[in-house]
């Protein structure tokens, strides 16, 4: 995973960031998957776009992990991916809104998937993802479980401005609505880690009788975890968190998290490179009447930690 | 103290008295130790930013260089188990050594400081990320530098060691530069380097020695801002760092022409800084605004300065205008 | 003298000479102009006429300037007033002055260099079409340009990119400007101090055919040579006051001079108290302006040696070379018999050798520091224990240097910027005489200030003479070269070419002579 030798930089400077060289993809048919952000969730996902690579004969499938989270980023990507000429892309999309004249003009040049974070009303084939709003009502009944008497939550995102935050704030408030549980407000941090660490500090000044935090994206739930345990609160107040970091899966185990929803971006990779070459290869039979294919979340908690991080450890060693 | 400093703090306690009656918890002791942490991250770099701005320069790339250096110290913590006694002085000789390259590329090929950081803002971010692959790097399990932990993210007697790091590197670098004859090189060359140089001050080596502050400054800075996220996304750590070290600098009373600016109107800036992003969050005022407060009071905070200062130098003009007249007067009569 | 179109025209002025016989359509009457600390100017009075070429002659700090500046609008005098056509204004304000048709030819030309020559000639009053659009009508203003060009017979094109001409050329461009505005008056400011000899003839020319068109020009310069050639009348200031007027037919180079100094240019000087001795030898020094020229050179301890010469013969040059800013091509420099190479101002500095530089405010002083941290500035090391600077050493050294030059400052912690030109310049001095001198190199000494700080200036430096010091003296001011130096030596074009040793021979002639009409001058 890190390269700091010479060797290796040259080589990976021959081979950009993907795993197969040049002159391969010079040969078969190019499957790309572009990521909305650069995490380690993306770094599980690769395992299985790299998987799909391997096991399809007759395509290459290369991973690009944007270097900003930012729509105009993404937007270069594709545009390049398209000139390129590539068979199909699968999008993370980043501005789903403002990204429609891109995501068709992606479609009708290449087979175009979503995954992750969807854009509905392009032409894209298939979503390939989570269920957000399913995961947060998951998260809304795990929060409903570590605060049966209700109280106050606050929840942590880098921006709302993503559908994913949208749709999990939405899940959870679809469970809670109506119930003794008061979420507070929703504080964003712009993927600044400082930012979100301070936001939970100064969350524990201002409520200093809080119940809950919940951390919509994979770094939000480490920085609770830190900040909690710096300000000596671990075990009075409940985390709920999404996704896998290994700080979030440490807490469950340390029993500061209580649980965590997990999606599976392993197989976000793994599948859409798969589906991609079959719909290349005249098959769109399987394609469902919404154009989505739900994976679903898993939720994480003392019960299962353990076999998870094992499970994990195996996917990255790869 | 000067004039401009002063109004600075009165800015800072009118902001602080405004939220405190709006919030009384800004002044429990939790908050004020969390701020005092951040004030001391922010403030350490804060400080060579504002070196750099007094010679006239910029440095853009300090938030590249937490990036870099940060996932750089953790790597060689966790991954290769170097002892952090060993470790410390890499991040930061590694900020020492950019900042010399930027030093001898301004002064030596003459480029200017603005386009030498911005390349060091873009290089370091890539080499950042090209180095762990765009993954996250955390301290994870590793354990063996408890001291170091102990060092850059505790508290003593309450007080956050990042705090007590910034007041000693701020009393360090205000005997520097304002008492001490590098110091007087430092105003003199970003006033007039060529006076400068014409009254025989090694003005190359003077302004290089700034960037090498400050990247020396931005290595320490690194290690405890390391230390306060606890893992690094090369893509994002520290991202627009180097934009509140530049803010504080200039509320502080640096200016961008050089050879103005004082090591406490730098840390004041940096808490004025800080009390605006905590007053956000205890308001309850959405996040979303708050580079916009920030923005606001940077511009009416440097407004006012002006608008005073102008007012000062007419003042000051009349007086030597009747001061000059005065004392020609009878030597003509 | 040239066959234009308008050959009616051009006899009819020759054969009067313009102003005498028309009317002046603008006067100057009794202006007064006080600064804190120096009269500017006091009851002066000046005519314009139709078609008339005046001289305005006077030293450096006589008053030209300031006059100009009041006929310009920029300034506004404290008593008198300007007539222009009849009408009485007690001052101009810069659109009057514009409207009345009074232009400016300057020393420093304001032309944008990324642009070309009309664009340059017409900016700010572009001609334009397209209505809210404001868009520049190319054609109409080439079409307007072509004409003021012509007028000129100037070599170049109205597309011409005024970054690709010579100073000449941009002159040219300025006059087409004034002439674009219809201008009556063109007053050029020192406009040959750049050009060459046939350049400067060109311009003559260029001057003459405005005069029989009937634009009168007012010529300020330096060079007594040219005023004879084109001027009907000559008015020389001194110290702010009229000294004198000639007519065309009294213009002559001895009686310029004597409006101009007024009074023996001898009477200053102070013979040196102490034997000569020696100091700085420089031999067969070499610099990048002229390459294949040696300067050989000895600057005795204890003595004050002029060097005069034209701008542009390469004094400034060799000032730069022997305080280490650029260090030279080729020759060997020894101090008191050793050699010496210094390649920085710090390494001159380390043997005494310093330099009062000619733009003291760019490179002189820190105008906004205060007065204190000027003077210690370049010796900041003796003022300190273990690199702390010792505030109170500062303020004995600042209060000690304040009282020995009588600088007037109300503190030593008053910022420099607010002193006066000659109380700056006393603090540049200050600078350098706190230290151990041996060598000081003075770089237009006191330009720029007024009569009164001039002579406590020279008492300086005859001083530092008498303490052994020996001292270098670049100035283009005749009164001062003549007057305060023991030597004289004279450059020419990269290379010294004549030096003058006796006080006998120290005559302006013999000083101009050498600075122009030196045998290398054939090879220009």
């Amino acid at each position: 995973m890190i390269r700091r030798h010479a060797l290796t930089l040259a080589a990976a400077l021959l081979a950009g960031t993907f795993a197969i060289g040049p002159a391969a993809a010079q040969d078969k048919p190019v499957l790309a998957f572009v990521t909305n952000a650069a995490a380690d969730f993306w770094t599980i996902g690769r395992a299985g776009v790299m998987q799909a690579g391997e096991e399809l004969d007759g395509y290459t499938t290369e991973m690009h992990i944007v270097s900003e989270a930012t729509a105009a980023e993404q937007r270069r990507i594709i545009d390049d991916l398209l000139t390129r000429g590539v068979a199909g892309i699968t999008v993370s999309v980043i501005d789903p809104a403002n990204s429609r004249d891109l995501l068709n003009r992606a479609a009708s040049q290449a087979v175009l998937f979503t995954s992750d974070s969807d854009a509905a009303d392009t032409d894209r084939l298939l979503y390939v993802g989570t269920d957000n709003v399913a995961a947060g009502e998951q998260a809304g009944e795990l929060i409903k479980q570590s605060l049966p008497d209700g109280g106050k939550v606050m929840l942590f995102v880098g921006t709302m401005g993503a559908a994913n935050a949208q749709e999990r704030v939405q899940g959870i408030k679809n469970v809670l609505e109506g119930g003794n549980i008061e979420i507070i407000d929703i504080r964003t941090d712009e993927v600044d880690f400082a930012r979100a660490k301070r936001n939970v500090e100064d969350t524990l000044t201002t409520y200093p009788d809080i119940d809950g935090l919940v951390g919509l994206w994979s770094y939000n739930t480490p920085q609770i975890v830190e900040a909690v345990k710096a300000a000596g609160k671990d075990g009075q107040v409940k985390i709920i968190g999404f996704d896998e970091d290994p700080v979030t899966l440490r807490g469950i185990a340390d029993g500061i998290v209580d649980a965590t929803v997990v999606q599976q971006p392993y197989e976000f990779g793994y599948q859409s490179m798969m589906l991609m070459a079959k719909v290349l290869d005249g098959d769109k039979s399987f394609i469902p009447e919404d154009g989505l294919m739900i994976i679903p979340t898993k939720v994480i908690d003392q019960s299962n930690v353990d076999e998870f991080r094992q499970e994990m450890q195996k996917l990255l060693a790869q | 103290m000067q004039k401009k400093d002063l109004g600075l703090l009165v800015l800072i306690l009118v902001v602080g008295a405004i939220t405190t009656a709006l919030n009384p918890v800004f002044l429990s002791p939790v908050n004020l130790g969390n701020m005092a942490n951040l004030v001391g991250l922010f403030g350490i770099f804060s400080i060579g930013i504002g070196v750099v701005i007094i010679t006239g320069g910029i440095d853009l790339s300090v938030g590249s260089m937490f990036a870099l250096i940060g996932v750089v110290f953790i790597d060689l913590m966790t991954n290769q188990g170097m002892a952090w006694q060993l470790v410390l002085p890499v991040a930061i000789g590694l900020g020492v050594a950019f900042g010399i390259i930027h030093g001898v590329l301004v002064t030596r090929f003459n480029m200017q400081p603005f386009v030498v950081t911005l390349c060091g803002l873009l290089i370091y971010r890539g080499a950042a990320r090209y180095y762990m692959a765009d993954a996250t790097i955390g301290f994870g399990y590793a354990g063996g530098f408890d001291t170091l932990e102990w060092l850059a993210s505790g508290r003593s007697f309450g007080v956050p060691h990042t705090f007590i790091a910034f007041v000693v590197v701020a009393i360090v670098m205000g005997i520097v530069l304002h008492r001490s004859v590098f110091g007087r090189y430092l105003f003199a060359v970003g006033k007039n380097e060529e006076a400068a140089r014409y009254s025989g001050i090694p003005t190359s080596l003077v302004i290089a020695s700034a960037y090498v502050i400050s990247g020396a400054l931005a290595g320490l800075a690194a290690v405890f801002l390391a230390f306060y996220t606890y893992s690094i996304q090369p893509s994002a750590h520290g991202n627009f760092y180097e934009l509140y070290g530049i803010a504080a600098a200039v509320l502080g009373g640096c200016s961008l022409r050089g050879g103005e600016g004082s090591i406490l109107g730098i840390a004041l800036g940096t808490v004025l800084l800080q009390v605006l992003q905590n007053l956000v969050n205890l308001l309850g005022i959405p996040t979303s605004l708050n580079f916009a407060v920030m923005g606001t009071v940077i511009l009416l905070g440097v407004l006012t300065d002006q608008q005073l200062q102008r007012r000062r130098a007419r003042l000051l003009a009349v007086k030597a205008h009747q001061a000059k007249t005065a004392s020609v007067q009878p030597a003509r009569a | 003298m040239n066959h234009g179109v308008n050959a009616g025209a051009t006899d009819d002025v020759n054969g009067e000479r313009g102003g005498p016989g028309a009317a002046p359509f603008l006067g100057l009457v009794r202006i007064g102009k006080t600064y804190p600390g120096v009269t500017a100017l006091a009851d002066v009075g000046l005519e314009v006429a139709r078609g008339e070429v005046v001289g305005l002659i006077g030293e450096n700090g006589a008053g030209k300037s300031t006059l100009m500046k009041v006929l310009g609008g920029v300034v506004a005098p404290d008593s008198g007033h300007i007539e222009i056509d009849g009408m009485v204004h007690q001052a101009l304000t810069v659109p009057q002055s514009l409207a009345a048709g009074i232009a400016f030819v300057h020393q420093e030309l304001n032309l944008f260099e990324n642009l070309d020559v009309a664009a340059n000639i017409f900016i700010g009053r572009e001609p334009r079409w397209g209505g809210p659009l404001r868009l520049i009508d190319r054609q109409v203003l080439y079409e307007r340009t072509r004409p003021l060009l012509q007028r000129l017979k100037v070599d170049f094109d109205a597309r011409t990119p005024v970054a690709a001409l010579s100073i000449a050329q941009r002159q040219m461009v300025e006059i087409a400007k004034a002439l674009s505005l219809d201008a009556r008056l063109i007053i050029m400011d020192e406009p040959t101090s750049s050009l060459t000899v046939s350049e400067t003839e060109r311009l003559l020319d260029v001057i003459a055919e405005l005069k029989a068109q009937g634009v009168a020009v007012i010529y300020i310069t330096h060079r007594l040579n040219e005023v004879k050639d084109c001027a009907d009348r000559v008015v020389c200031l001194r110290d702010g006051v009229v000294a004198g007027a000639l007519t065309h037919d009294e213009i002559a180079h001895a009686a310029m001079i004597r409006l101009m100094i007024g009074r023996d240019l001898k009477a200053l000087y102070t013979p040196p108290g102490c034997q000569p001795a020696t100091g700085l030898e420089v031999q067969g020094l070499r610099t990048i302006l002229f390459p294949d020229r040696a300067v050989d050179l000895e600057i005795r301890r204890g003595e004050i040696l002029g060097l005069a010469g034209l701008i542009g013969s390469g004094r400034t040059e060799l000032a730069r070379a022997l305080f280490g800013i650029d260090p030279p091509l080729a020759g060997t420099i020894r101090l008191d018999g050793a050699p010496i190479t210094p390649a920085t101002p710090r390494q001159a500095i380390a043997r005494g050798i310093y330099l009062v530089p000619e733009d003291r405010k760019r490179s002189g002083l820190v105008l906004e520091f205060p007065v204190r941290v000027n003077v210690t500035l370049a010796d900041l090391k003796s003022h300190a224990k273990a690199w702390l600077i010792s505030g109170s050493r500062e303020a004995e050294t600042a209060e000690r240097q304040k009282a020995r030059l009588n600088i007037r400052t109300p503190s030593v912690d008053t910022e420099v910027v607010t002193l006066s030109g000659g109380n700056q310049q006393k603090v540049v001095l200050a600078k350098w005489l706190a230290m151990r001198p041996s060598v000081v190199v003075f770089d237009e000494p006191t330009r720029g200030i007024d009569v009164g700080a001039k002579s406590e200036i020279y008492a300086i430096l005859r001083q530092l003479a008498d303490a052994g010091v020996a001292i270098l003296m670049i100035s283009s001011d005749m009164e001062e070269v003549i007057g305060v130096s023991d030597r004289i030596a004279v450059m020419h074009e990269g290379r010294i070419s004549g030096i003058l040793d006796n006080r006998d021979s120290f005559t302006e002639t013999n000083v101009l002579e050498l600075a122009v009409n030196s045998p290398a001058r054939t090879a220009a």
